[in-house]
């Protein structure tokens, strides 16, 4: 278990976050500036944070307070660079023999022997980094930090220097290396939510150096609690709320005059905004509760589906219909369904 | 005909490899200071180490003169531990050569340090290496280009170097009389056919070190790219 709460100042800006971290893979979300690599850097011993504390399994790396700062080297932790950041003039064999310094020549031979195997470089062990393919050197960075057989494993962007067509063998590579390879935490940076979606198992959602949102990632994913936080993983539709009502197991929210039944909906704070994702908006030919007349005001065409914005009179919305169901729906009048279960409330 | 007294031309050679060591050892750290900081002090050490290439030699020359003088703090501690005086010596013209020099070493290793991904030294310090490790196994091995050349006009410009040498280390006959200076002096006696001779020599002297630097820096860059150019 990874505790961290720390806080840093900079003249234009503020790190200021607690969060915790299990085995498996977390993902740190947020746009670039926001603090996630320098995060990872301060857990790496590699920037120093003004105040807090990091602890992994009760063994404090740094705590201000008690002035504790565990030198990089002795923390045990292996960091992926964006880009890799492989040693240009080495070769891959002493890129990878390079955490093990110090250690007797024979061990060393054998561990990276073993490693090289292990990522399938056998053959590339006196090649130079510049001689690589993408994938070649993203087995190479994982060999480097893994060799130390660190307790944490740190990635950031793993994937942002990798060419699109490449991206999906890429990323499953990783994730399959990591998940056989390495039983501790690893904590992965990205600005992709998708790539986030896919790869973690965890989130920790970042905004201006500030954590808006943790937990499992179908939590996060599902029921974001702000704005921020759900424009970040995709949501568009933020419709403003003037009253709630509790009916029985339901609530009842008013927009612009509108009813809205949420099932299940929970009221912790005073909800600004009644979200729901455009792929969950629906079409039905009859109905009662939360349907609505609409009129189309825009459509755009995509791959494999449409995007449409839909004006009721009380309100605008994003939807996205799949290319297959849209002539059916333009031939027959449906109506606009909003279901109650995907409906939930957001703070400002 | 007299024979023609090289000891100029043996001095200022030696004098310009004194000065290089001296610069390689003292500029080097710096440039790698400058480097790696942002702040107010860097600035200024920053612009202080670039002073020399502005002033005039003579203002350079002097300021060497009051700070090294015989009156001077520095002077009287160098004479009284090592009994000789720093002005009108040997050392002096080679502290003068590389207070002219050194400005050059620092700018173009300094380009080639900061040019370096900074991620490629956190990668090496995660990797449990100390700093001092770092330098020599991460930092020069790729910077070595930029520090290589600044070495070499650190030494072709001590080895021309005249105003500041004049002033601090002075013209005596077979003890500080450099090649530069030692030119200025044959013309000033309206010795021609020494100057002549002397102004040949230091050509030629100059050429061959300019087409010697222009292989070794091909050189350089060719074995520099042999293994990155080769893609399977």
């Amino acid at each position: 278990m990874l505790h961290v709460n720390i806080k840093k100042a900079f003249p234009h800006f503020m790190l200021d976050v607690a969060f915790t971290a299990e085995k498996g893979i977390t993902g740190i979300l947020g746009p670039s500036g926001c603090g996630k690599s320098l995060t990872l850097q301060c857990l790496a011993g590699l920037e120093t944070p003004d105040e807090g504390s990091i602890v992994l399994n009760g063994r404090p790396f740094f705590d201000a307070a008690q002035r504790v700062n565990v030198k990089s080297k002795e923390r045990k932790i292996g960091y992926m660079f964006q880009n890799y950041a492989l040693f240009p003039h080495l070769t891959v064999k002493q890129n990878i023999a390079f955490g093990l310094k110090g250690k007797p020549k024979a061990e060393i031979e054998e561990k990276v022997a073993e490693m090289l195997e292990k990522v399938e470089m056998q053959q590339y062990g006196s090649r130079y980094p510049a001689e690589l393919s993408g994938g070649q050197q993203q087995r190479v960075a994982l060999a480097r930090a893994l060799i130390t057989e660190p307790d944490v494993l740190l990635l950031d962007e793993p994937l942002s220097a990798v060419d699109p067509y490449m991206k999906q063998a890429l990323e499953q590579q990783l994730i399959s290396f990591i998940k056989e390879h390495f039983t501790g935490i690893a904590l992965l940076v990205t600005h992709n939510i998708e790539e986030a979606d896919r790869l973690c198992d965890h989130l920790i959602m970042y905004h201006e150096g500030e954590v808006i949102q943790s937990g499992a990632k179908e939590e996060v994913l599902a029921r974001p609690v702000n704005v921020t936080a759900a424009r970040m993983i995709g949501y568009e539709n933020f419709l403003p709320v003037t009253k709630i009502e509790r009916r029985g197991n339901e609530v009842v929210a008013f927009v612009h005059g509108a009813e809205l039944f949420i099932k299940g909906a929970k009221i912790p704070f005073s909800p600004r905004f009644v979200s729901i994702h455009a792929e969950d908006v629906s079409f039905i030919e009859e109905g009662s509760l939360n349907t609505f007349d609409y009129e189309i005001v825009q459509t755009r065409a995509r791959m494999n589906h449409v995007d449409v914005t839909i004006k009721t009179k009380y309100f605008q919305l994003q939807a996205t219909v799949v290319k297959k169901d849209w002539d059916s729906l333009l031939a027959r009048k449906k109506k606009l369904y909003l279901p109650p279960e995907y409906l939930f409330f957001l703070q400002g | 005909m007299e024979p023609l007294n090289l000891f100029p031309l043996f001095l200022s050679l030696k004098v310009a490899v004194a000065a290089t060591g001296l610069a390689a050892v003292i500029g080097i750290p710096l440039a790698y200071y400058l480097s790696r900081s942002r702040g107010k002090i860097a600035d200024f050490v920053d612009a202080l180490t670039t002073l020399p290439v502005i002033l005039p030699p003579t203002v350079l020359g002097y300021y060497l003169l009051v700070l090294l003088g015989r009156q001077s703090p520095i002077g009287k501690f160098v004479e009284e531990t090592f009994g000789t005086t720093l002005v009108f010596t040997p050392l002096g013209a080679v502290i003068a050569a590389f207070v002219v020099a050194v400005p050059f070493l620092i700018k173009s290793a300094r380009a080639a340090f900061a040019s370096i991904d900074p991620n490629l030294i956190r990668a090496a310090k995660v990797l449990g290496r100390s700093d001092w490790n770092i330098f020599l196994v991460i930092i020069l091995p790729l910077s070595w280009r930029g520090v290589a050349s600044g070495l070499m006009l650190v030494f072709a410009r001590a080895l021309g170097d005249f105003g500041a040498t004049l002033m601090v280390a002075g013209n005596i006959p077979n003890e500080t009389l450099t090649m530069p200076v030692a030119i200025y002096d044959a013309l000033l006696a309206g010795n021609h056919r020494l100057a002549n001779a002397l102004v040949m020599i230091m050509t030629a002297v100059s050429v061959s070190l300019l087409y010697m630097m222009k292989r070794v820096e091909k050189r350089m860059i060719r074995g520099d790219g042999s293994h990155v150019a080769r893609k399977h």
